[in-house]
């Protein structure tokens, strides 16, 4: 998983994230997301990707979808469980997606991609592929007093 | 960093989730809205807990972008007629656009540059250009309003320049530019977009174009005069009172037809007309305009031939004047 330094991460979450942050946790653990554009650029073959704000996003562009997280709380926090939904207009991308489960169902059953299947009406089943992918989730067993992570994926934009 | 970029697989997603998002060629549609909100569950102590985090939204931009084919695939044929040449423009950005289009028959490599008399779309549909019906535009202006993926047939049609020949080729091209902008691939015209979203130029730069082949299909007509004097002694001198028999060979070659061929000779001055003494490939033609193709006046004879085809058999007419 890519980590950033929290000082780009501020400044990405102020530019893009609304003024409201994370909705005030009955637990606590604070939760934020936030949209990143994979600013790809190629100079003599040598290709770099820079996560910015998406100040102009097309159809082809990739995206870099993050969840940040913090217990707040002095008291460990235990199965958390993030349900990140795939926006319809994104597909999923494969790179990093090993660190998640996905489901191809709306949230109803999970696994990792290679393990789900496809059965649309008048089709055959067939393999699931990333395109197919409507929600992410991450299970972390336990969150110590104070830390905190990022989560993330990447789509494209169909 | 390692990625794997695969916009083919991303466009055969959308197919397949056409369920979730209806499926466009051109992409997300300008202006539809990407949302990200996580939600988490987790306990701590006997306590579980909900929470959802704050929602980002990015608002799709519109991306530019034009195709243009020509579907005229065979060289249309020119000769006396105009040729009608078939083109199509496809709105591939995935917003609402509108298109210059021009026609421009001066291309590198023509052997003859055609005339363009008129640009037109073909309003029906119906991708036969119907004089009347389908919208006729100035050369250069702005198509209709067209949809992400939406296309339009175009027609140019060109006339043959009096210098072509037979079988020369040529080629016309048709042109569309975006109303919104081109350019550069990624150069951004703020805020002109639908809806006021911004406009960013895709691969094709905003302008795409067509070539169109054309064939010279024209008729050469070649008239060839004789004489044949019959005195009244039996020789052939030009006497008074001798029978002059001219005859002209009508010949047409090319591939083309010859439209409304008419061969029209006067008398010769101090010759008389033997009446009704026209004939066409031998055959009597009266002097009288009627049903047959021949006419004589009191100065000279008009045969109508009409349309003849390139490399039918010569057309023989023949009259007699005398001497005075």
């Amino acid at each position: 998983m890519r980590t950033f330094s929290r000082n780009v991460m501020t400044a990405m979450v102020i530019l893009v994230a609304s003024p409201v942050l994370a909705l005030a946790a009955p637990g606590a653990v604070a939760l934020d997301s936030s949209i990143k554009l994979d600013k790809i650029t190629t100079v003599n073959g040598q290709t770099t990707h820079e996560f910015v704000a998406p100040q102009k996003v097309v159809p082809g562009n990739h995206l870099l979808f993050v969840t940040q997280y913090r217990n707040t709380s002095d008291k460990p926090v235990d199965h958390f469980v993030v349900t990140n939904p795939v926006p319809s207009p994104v597909a999923l991308e494969s790179v990093g997606a090993d660190n998640f489960e996905v489901s191809v169902d709306g949230g109803k059953s999970w696994g990792k991609l290679a393990q789900l299947t496809v059965t649309k009406p008048g089709a055959a089943m067939r393999a699931a592929q990333d395109a197919d992918v409507t929600t992410v989730r991450w299970v972390i067993p336990v969150i110590a007093p104070g830390a905190s992570g990022t989560l993330q994926y990447h789509a494209v934009v169909r | 960093m390692k990625r794997i970029h695969n916009l083919f697989a991303a466009g055969a997603a959308t197919a397949a989730l056409a369920g979730a998002n209806p499926a466009q060629a051109a992409g997300t549609l300008a202006g539809t809205l990407i949302q990200n909100t996580a939600n988490a569950t987790f306990s701590s102590g006997t306590s579980t807990s909900t929470i959802q985090s704050n929602t980002v939204t990015v608002k799709v931009d519109q991306l530019i972008g034009v195709a243009v084919t020509t579907l005229t695939s065979t060289p249309v044929t020119i000769g006396t007629a105009p040729a009608v040449l078939i083109y199509q423009v496809t709105n591939t950005g995935n917003g609402p656009d509108t298109f210059d289009l021009t026609g421009a028959p001066n291309v590198s490599g023509n052997q003859f540059n055609a005339t363009l008399q008129t640009v037109a779309i073909d309003t029906n549909g119906n991708g036969v250009y119907d004089a009347g019906v389908d919208t006729v535009i100035t050369n250069g202006a702005a198509s209709q309003t067209l949809a992400p993926d939406a296309s339009i047939k175009v027609f140019l049609l060109a006339s043959s320049p009096t210098t072509a020949t037979d079988t020369q080729t040529s080629q016309v091209r048709l042109t569309a530019v975006s109303v919104i902008g081109s350019g550069t691939p990624g150069a951004l015209f703020a805020g002109k977009g639908t809806a006021g979203v911004d406009a960013v130029v895709g691969t094709s730069g905003g302008t795409a174009n067509a070539l169109a082949n054309l064939i010279a299909s024209l008729a050469n007509v070649t008239l060839t005069k004789s004489a044949v004097v019959a005195d009244p002694y039996g020789g052939t001198n030009p006497v008074p009172g001798a029978l002059v028999t001219y005859s002209i060979v009508a010949h047409v070659a090319g591939s083309g037809t010859a439209g409304s061929l008419t061969v029209t000779d006067a008398f010769p001055t101090g010759t008389t007309y033997q009446a009704n003494s026209m004939t066409l490939g031998g055959t009597a033609l009266t002097d009288t305009a009627d049903a047959d193709a021949g006419t004589a006046s009191a100065t000279g004879i008009t045969v109508t031939l009409g349309s003849v085809a390139g490399g039918t058999a010569d057309k023989t007419i023949a009259f007699k004047v005398k001497i005075n």
